[in-house]
């Protein structure tokens, strides 16, 4: 039973299951590979060793005798210090080298290439260096070496993609940095990793890698300001969003609406899931959240509205047009 | 020569010993006999573990599926913060505390600890302190931050309801029990021994107790401390830790950290020992390495202060700082491993009896270690920086505590059942719940290793259908209600045996330690007479005396 | 056993010592509120509760040599230069809170308030422990010297003035060498 246990677990260990893709994550998962090996090992080795002397001195029937009555043993007391200590200073040496690897000190003055603000229950995406701001689904380019800034809002939060390495807190009144090496393009998933609260499991994270062209183009469009509503349901949703409450948490860049208390709304529609992954980005989605926001995301900080059917139908065009 | 010491009477009787036992529930609750006291700290932390349990079994429900609506986000952090609180504070330390105050006067030949009112008075505080902490239910709501609490979600503009006030308040109280239980146990240690019985001649358990009782009055004062500003901070907009106002959000994982890792020296030390004496006694031979064992306890509370922060790899403290307590935290891993090796070497070379004690020390030596191993990953920055705040951690926590803690616990509940009770704990049944737990208990906890590899964070109400999640979490729920059920069938076991068990005698197991020597339950006064010690094996030595003089 | 409860208060203060210290490097303090502090008035009631040391001290030995009136006076003394140590604390929260320096005001009136106000405290459970004792004494209860209820209260009350000096040191008068 002990060894198909133990074995079952070993097997689970040596699974890389992270599949690093970033410079960062590969380091890292090196490191956790050698350890997977180690810890393997150390585990065997006491399995074996409690299982054959379980068996080799198990009590016998009629077995008057009294067993040799060693107390103890310097040089193996020697041993079972020494070789654990050698090992972990190799493994701290390791870890000494992949953590300047992998995070390396900021030089003092430098712009980072994002800045993430964590809000209860949804990130803040800042480009400084483009002058865009978006929320939720963070648009990275592949292959540079990104200096990502990470704030809160509130309370601590914290950034991980695991395919994508290590995490980071974002602390309240400290600025906390991270790099990232981003090696190919694709779609990566991660979650908010410090309890922040009652909607923290659906903090999630969406990080769009692309290659620099598609990068700068997506950064561009994101410049821009927001669509002018043409048709008169959707002016009549863009005069709803910004004379009623709505103006007064969320900003839709163009517009006078300009808060960051909830997730900025300029190029909503251009997002592929809504609530931070709670939920797909369509207007089915949309017009239940914002009929009803403390039944489909309970606690979150925008309030039950109560609007009429037609408001809400207005609304919700007018955000999907939003691209 | 082997000389008899008379133990003497105290001159005039404590007061609540002339109670008579007929007096029933009003003896129990007025006793300051340490045996009566220890059983009912035991009896707190049974009857909180069945209700920290079924905190963990409505989690488990609402995990047990993705994007489960069985629970209300508000509901289930409550309950996971009472779960670790609860489990930590009202089971663990009453355990091993209500273990300590047991058998410490009895290892050492009193009778009785040093302040036996202050035993009372310890006890009781520890039970209100728990009652106060559950009253928030009934209040508004309970502690809904988790159970380290962190700020600014602690504060009251992130937590309006009063639950963590009562939490501030309920583990005031309950430290306090346990500081001067530690207090009272750390002077009967040193004054209380009987003739001949140096401290290096102390039963290993006796000497964990005395190291951990330093370690507990040296740590609960951060945590106090903490609690202390928490409360000036929501009662009196005071302003520790609220970052709009200049506080400071680390500020509080420092104070609570500086305690926290030491909490968990304490609540796995004295199982330690437990499982020096099973060790020996169900080896037939003595622990190997005595001094190498001792010693490694006193180097893991000392180095227990000075790793704290690697709770805190992920929040910026700077690569140095973060170094050094990668080093110290990997440090600290070594004495625990000598200890492991110490008992394997304890039974080469035995004669080894499968009690249900000795299945679950063994089982502890392999579950531990996975704990232990999986504890040393995180020592590796590198590596905590992609796992902590996982499922990787909580199967981490989970495997010390349950595979260290609680099984050290039950190997002690086994052993010792028979002298606190007079009875034998039925073995045959045992055996059962032994196997079942152990089953449901891997079921629930060895998969969430690769939950957390997968990329699963803890402390979320519910998850995303990713793949692999949904069925290593509904795998990880059934082996918790199988845990859940072997449980209460270790309560039907407890409860049958104290009614119809077999008698135990003075002495069910040969014995190496002084408990041994008195009957079984011991009487108020537990020993009229105790031989004079010469060694670490005092009852070995008068048996062989015995064994000779009949020759 | 007092010395171990002393141990588990010392860490305590040690805690709120290295909060106060902590915060001020962190967020830093107003440097009005650092001027506000009176470090001549304070110190002049610092070396009054150093004497009730002193005089518990002699208390003692009078003790130990069974002069029992003599035991009474210096209690006497002592207890009343902890109460005056105590009024002095007062004296000095009256005129902060008067010049709106409040445990809710900023990070200083916080850390301060809880430091000193928590060392308060426990002068003042020391007082009470003394004029418990004092009480006793005048029921014939320390008559005999075999006690040694008298040196574990002394050990309490030379905490109490050690755990001043610290913090005394700490916050009024290191920061008159650094930046404040």
């Amino acid at each position: 039973m002990f060894i198909s246990i133990a074995y079952f677990f070993q097997i689970i260990l040596l699974q890389s299951v992270e599949n690093p893709t970033s410079y960062q994550a590969e380091k890292i998962n090196k490191l956790f590979n050698y350890f997977n090996i180690a810890a393997a090992c150390m585990l065997l080795l006491v399995c074996f060793l409690v299982i054959f002397i379980c068996i080799k001195f198990k009590e016998k029937k009629g077995d008057e005798r009294e067993p040799k009555q060693t107390t103890g043993n310097k040089k193996i007391e020697a041993l079972m210090i020494g070789i654990p200590a050698l090992l972990l200073v190799w493994f701290f040496y390791q870890s000494l080298t992949t953590m300047h690897a992998v995070a390396s000190p900021v030089p003092a003055g430098t712009e980072p290439d994002v800045i993430i603000t964590g809000h209860q229950w949804w990130w803040e995406v800042d480009y400084p260096k483009a002058n865009v701001v978006t929320a939720n689904q963070v648009h990275l380019p592949v292959g540079k070496h990104l200096l990502m800034e990470m704030r809160s809002a509130d309370v601590i939060h914290d950034w991980w993609v695991p395919e994508l390495g290590n995490k980071m807190d974002l602390v309240p009144k400290i600025n906390n940095y991270l790099w990232l090496d981003i090696n190919k393009p694709g779609n990566y998933i991660g979650a908010c990793s410090e309890f922040c609260g009652a909607q923290h499991a659906w903090m999630r994270i969406n990080v769009i890698a692309q290659n620099e062209n598609d990068f700068q183009n997506w950064l561009a469009q994101n410049s821009k300001d927001a669509v002018v509503p043409t048709d008169s349901v959707a002016i009549k949703g863009s005069e709803i969003f910004e004379t009623q409450t709505c103006a007064s948490c969320h900003r839709i860049q163009g517009t006078t609406a300009t808060s960051n208390v909830g997730p900025d709304l300029t190029h909503l529609a251009s997002r592929t899931e809504l609530l931070t992954g709670l939920m797909k980005n369509n207007e089915e989605n949309l017009y239940k959240w914002i009929s009803h926001p403390q039944q489909v995301k309970p606690g979150a900080h925008m309030p039950d509205f109560k609007y009429e059917k037609d408001t809400v139908n207005a609304i919700v065009h007018y955000l999907s047009l939003l691209k | 020569m082997n000389q008899s010491i008379q133990i003497p009477e105290p001159a005039s009787p404590f007061p609540g010993i002339g109670v008579s036992s007929d007096q029933g529930l009003l003896q129990w609750i007025s006793s300051v006999d340490h045996k009566m006291i220890g059983i009912m700290y035991l009896l707190i932390a049974l009857i909180f573990f069945l209700i920290g349990g079924a905190e963990a079994l409505l989690m488990r429900i609402q995990l047990g599926q993705p994007v489960n609506h069985f629970l209300t986000p508000e509901a289930y952090d409550q309950i996971f913060t009472m779960h670790g609180t609860t489990m930590i504070f009202l089971v663990a330390m009453p355990a091993v505390l209500g273990f300590s105050v047991y058998f410490t006067p009895l290892m050492i030949g009193a009778n009785e600890m040093a302040f036996p009112r202050m035993n009372s008075f310890s006890l009781w505080i520890t039970f209100f302190g728990g009652l106060l902490l559950y009253f928030s239910f009934l209040a508004g709501g309970g502690p809904d931050a988790g159970w380290f609490n962190y700020s600014p979600l602690n504060e009251k503009n992130y937590s309006s309801s009063n639950g963590i006030d009562y939490y501030a308040m309920g583990l005031l109280l309950t430290g306090i029990g346990s500081v001067t239980t530690s207090i009272n146990l750390i002077v009967t240690i040193l004054h209380y021994r009987v003739k001949g019985m140096k401290l290096n001649m102390l039963p290993l358990f006796v000497w964990m107790v005395f190291v951990n009782s330093f370690l507990l009055i040296a740590a609960f004062p951060s945590l106090n401390a903490a609690l202390a500003m928490l409360l000036l901070d929501r009662q009196f907009q005071a302003h520790f830790f609220n970052t709009a106002n200049g506080g400071s959000a680390l500020l509080w994982q420092h104070l609570f950290w500086i305690f926290g890792h030491p909490e968990v020296y304490i609540v796995i030390l004295p199982p330690f020992g437990i499982l020096s004496e099973v060790f020996p006694v169900f080896s037939r031979k003595p622990i190997f390495g005595y001094a190498f064992v001792a010693a490694s306890s006193v180097a893991i509370a000392l180095l227990a202060f000075g790793v704290w922060a690697h709770h805190m790899f992920a929040v910026g403290l700077g690569n140095t700082v973060d170094a050094f307590f990668s080093a110290s935290s990997m440090l600290i891993g070594i004495p625990t491993g000598v200890k492991v090796f110490n008992w394997i070497a304890t039974m080469y070379g035995g004669k080894i009896k499968f009690t249900v004690s000795m299945m679950f020390a063994i089982a502890f030596l392999i579950e531990f270690t996975i704990g232990g191993l999986s504890g040393i990953a995180f020592s590796i920055v590198p590596i905590d920086w992609q796992l902590t705040d996982t499922y990787y951690v909580v199967a981490h926590l989970h495997y010390v505590f349950i595979g260290g803690t609680i099984f050290g616990v039950l190997a002690g509940l086994f052993y010792w059942f028979p002298k606190m009770t007079g009875k034998m704990l039925d073995e045959k049944m045992g055996k059962w719940f032994f196997w079942l737990f152990v089953i449901g208990f891997n079921g629930t906890f060895l998969v969430q290793h690769a939950l957390g590899m997968l990329g699963m964070p803890r402390r979320v109400f519910t998850y995303p259908d990713l793949p692999g999640y949904a069925i290593l979490n509904l795998i990880s729920t059934m082996g918790a209600f199988l845990m859940g059920l072997s449980v209460l069938l270790l309560v039907y076991i407890v409860y049958k045996s104290i009614k119809n068990g077999k008698a135990a005698g003075n002495d069910p197991w040969n014995g190496f330690t002084l408990e041994w020597l008195t009957t079984s339950p011991p009487p108020l006064k537990n020993f009229d007479e105790v031989p004079e010690v010469k060694s670490r094996w005092p009852l070995w030595d008068l048996k062989q005396l015995k064994e000779e003089s009949r020759k | 056993m007092m010395k171990l409860v002393v141990g588990t208060e010392a860490m305590f203060f040690i805690c709120l010592i290295l909060a106060f210290i902590y915060m001020a490097y962190n967020t830093g303090f107003e440097p009005h509120d650092m001027k506000a502090l009176d470090i001549k008035t304070t110190g002049i009631f610092t070396v009054i509760l150093i004497s009730s040391s002193f005089t518990f001290w002699i208390a003692d030995k009078n003790y130990q040599k069974g002069k029992i009136k003599n035991l009474k006076i210096w209690l006497i003394i002592t207890i009343l230069l902890g109460a005056t140590f105590l009024i002095g604390q007062g004296e000095e929260y009256w005129r902060l809170m008067n010049d709106k320096i409040t445990l809710s005001s900023s990070v200083f009136g916080t850390s301060f308030y809880a430091l000193t106000g928590f060392h308060g405290f426990h002068v003042f459970a020391g007082l009470v422990l003394l004029s418990i004792i004092l009480v006793l004494t005048f029921f014939d209860d320390f008559n005999n010297t075999n006690s040694n209820v008298i040196s574990t209260a002394g050990i309490y009350w030379h905490f109490v003035d050690v755990v001043w000096i610290a913090v005394f040191t700490v916050v009024y008068v290191l920061p008159q060498f650094t930046k404040y």
